[in-house]
């Protein structure tokens, strides 16, 4: 091959690649979220979104219903090492700094599933989605593992498989394969079989009811009345996020 | 006057000897990648708190070194200073290699490369990382151009082509601050990103470009006008008190504001950001070789322009690293006016690392690092050979 030759058709293979990397810009548009439909946990309506509520103060500081529930049923990997292990919720101690000292209190933390979420604004292939009823998830089989959501997730609440896990308690889901990100969803999947999220569902066999799903858009659903009767907050409100998560006693 | 270009001899022994040992440096980082595509990304010294390492660093720091040797070509594109034409050629064939070293940096670090065709079919407008794949690819596309038009000579080509290319780099140096700039993490967010990224993108460019030439003229002995390098040592000045600038109207900002005080200690005073920051970035980085290319004497030397270039590519390898890094290792503050204090009670298990974290790279990101630089090098080099690159003179035309 002389240099012309090679000239030629490195610019033929270049022009190539290039038109490859401009093919997406026609159809993205068209590709949107796969849809559902969800059925809603209780007062279920035709518009549904899902948020949660944490009643902390129900919340008592040994208990790991709620965490060893999620593991369970979502093959959530753990391989007792803090870097890799995956955390789809997680259980801290928060203590009040200013202006008075107050005492330490249980606090846990999951996926806000915002209503504007940043981890989907970020993924360059929207493997990261939200679905109609609000509830943020990935599709494991378009991610390409580049991680940039979790960067862009102001609340840290996605872990990555950074290997795959030996266990695989729950064989009715799939286990996660190594190099996806992962966060709650809810329970995607049991809420669309009209059943509650894993999580909610332990918090209350345990008798302490901290953990609410349900739709946000009924009036009469529990999540709607503790948010109407109570003095909520969520996460980092000021970024804009819109996060569906909502704490009591905080 | 016509400036003549020619490829490299490369008949030597030692010419091979460097081809071969190019080609054999890539080894490990494949064997590494194919390890990380296999088992985990776990093998690297990133964790769930630090999603983004050594791999990330480097590719922001390619691209930057991308954007600068195409400002050098641009002196003869677009400003038609014919003095920098003997460069010209050289300047855009780095370009295009720098990004694709920061394309495979990429590739490298992807969790599912198998999954890779996704990016090719599925587009996000609003997401950064969507946007910017599309703008390297044109943009090596563009060089390619650049270069074929540069080869055949097409002189009125090429002044076209090299507005598009400068054009299209702003877009990509942006582009890529905006990654960075654009997510909600508070060392990250600033709209200054962008800019300064091109400011530092030049400096470390054309810092790399000088002291590509020098060694390529010297390891060819063919004959370089002493002149014009002391003229790129002073662009490279000039780049460099601007970097400065940015830095302190970022930092300023960030120390000044209340709400991201704690952040910018974080990235300022702590031990580790502090000396990289003050000492590598600022001191060693900036005021040193500033100081030295603006001196009447020492910015005429050879050994101290080429001292001065190696200080400002380590000092922006600091500033990519401080982008990068540190906006992970500090916590997002979820909780303002609380403090999350234990994580014992429960054991680790229930937990991620919150608080201040650490990252180290390990060596298989290390090995990967090397395997991409390797890949360039070995495509330079051959280049060289292949190509009518390198011109038989540089000197100042009157």
């Amino acid at each position: 091959m002389d240099r012309r030759e090679f000239l030629r058709k490195g610019g033929v293979l270049a022009a190539g690649t290039a038109c490859a990397g401009a093919l997406p810009w026609l159809p993205a548009c068209s590709s949107t979220t796969t849809t559902s439909t969800p059925s809603g946990e209780e007062g279920s309506s035709s518009e549904c979104k899902y948020g949660m509520v944490v009643d902390l103060p129900k919340c008592r500081p040994g208990c790991t219903a709620c965490l060893d529930a999620c593991r369970k049923e979502n093959n959530v990997a753990y391989h007792g090492d803090p870097r890799w292990d995956v955390h789809l919720i997680r259980k801290v101690t928060v203590e009040r700094t200013y202006p008075v000292q107050g005492p330490k209190k249980p606090m846990l933390l999951l996926c806000n599933q915002c209503d504007d979420p940043p981890c989907a604004q970020a993924c360059p292939v929207q493997a990261t989605y939200k679905r109609p009823d609000g509830i943020v998830v990935v599709d494991q089989h378009r991610c390409i593992g580049c991680r940039y959501c979790m960067i862009a997730c102001p609340y840290d609440a996605r872990s990555f498989n950074y290997k795959e896990s030996e266990e695989w308690p729950n064989h009715d889901r799939a286990k996660s394969m190594h190099g996806v990100p992962e966060s709650c969803t809810f329970c995607a999947h049991r809420l669309d079989r009209g059943e509650k999220p894993a999580c909610v569902e332990a918090c209350e066999k345990v008798g302490a009811k901290v953990l609410s799903v349900g739709n946000l858009n009924d009036p009469e659903s529990r999540v709607s009345r503790l948010i109407r009767d109570n003095s909520v907050k969520a996460l980092r409100e000021d970024l804009g996020t819109k996060p569906k998560v909502f704490y009591i006693g905080l | 006057m016509q400036v003549k270009f020619q490829t490299i001899e490369g008949k030597s022994l030692q010419f091979y000897l460097l081809v071969a040992a190019l080609a054999l440096l890539i080894v490990p980082g494949l064997y590494s990648t194919w390890r990380m595509y296999e088992d985990g990304i776990y093998l690297s010294g990133m964790t769930n708190r630090i999603p983004w390492g050594l791999q990330i660093i480097l590719c922001v720091f390619y691209i930057g070194a991308s954007a600068g040797s195409l400002v050098i070509s641009s002196l003869y594109g677009i400003f038609g200073k014919i003095e920098y034409k003997p460069f010209a050629r050289i300047a855009v064939y780095l370009a295009l290699l720098f990004l694709i070293a920061a394309l495979l940096s990429i590739l490298t670090d992807l969790g599912r490369l198998d999954n890779l065709t996704a990016s090719a079919s599925y587009f996000n407008f609003l997401s950064m990382l969507s946007i910017n794949p599309f703008l390297y690819n044109t943009y090596i596309l563009i060089c390619i151009v650049y270069l074929w038009a540069m080869l055949r000579e097409k002189e009125r080509f090429v002044r076209v082509i090299a507005v598009v290319a400068v054009v299209w780099a702003v877009l990509v140096h942006s582009g890529t601050g905006a990654i960075f700039g654009f997510v909600p993490r508070e060392l990250y967010q600033s709209p200054l990103l962008p800019p300064s990224f091109i400011t530092a993108a030049l400096s470390s460019g054309t810092a790399l470009m000088i002291l590509v030439i020098l060694g390529l003229f010297r390891l060819n002995r063919r004959p370089l006008d002493h002149e014009l390098v002391v003229r790129l040592g002073r662009l490279l000045a000039v780049f460099i008190v601007i970097v400065l600038y940015f830095l302190f109207v970022e930092n300023a900002y960030r120390l000044y504001m209340a709400d991201s005080r704690e952040a910018a200690c974080h990235f300022l005073f702590t031990p580790f950001n502090g000396t990289l920051f003050w000492g590598g970035l600022i001191v060693v980085g900036c005021i040193i070789p500033a100081v030295v290319l603006f001196h009447p004497r020492t910015g005429k030397s050879t050994p101290w322009i080429v001292f001065s270039c190696v200080l400002t590519v380590f000092g922006v390898l600091c500033e990519r690293y401080l982008i990068v890094i540190p906006g992970q290792t500090h916590p997002p503050e979820l909780l303002p006016n609380m403090e999350i204090t234990s994580i014992t009670e429960l054991g680790a298990k229930y937990c991620l690392n919150e608080g201040i974290v650490h990252y180290t790279a390990s060596i298989h990101e290390v090995f990967q690092a090397v395997s991409v630089l390797a890949l360039i090098g070995f495509m330079f080099v051959v280049g060289l050979r292949l190509f009518k690159l390198m011109p038989t003179e540089a000197k100042i035309y009157k």
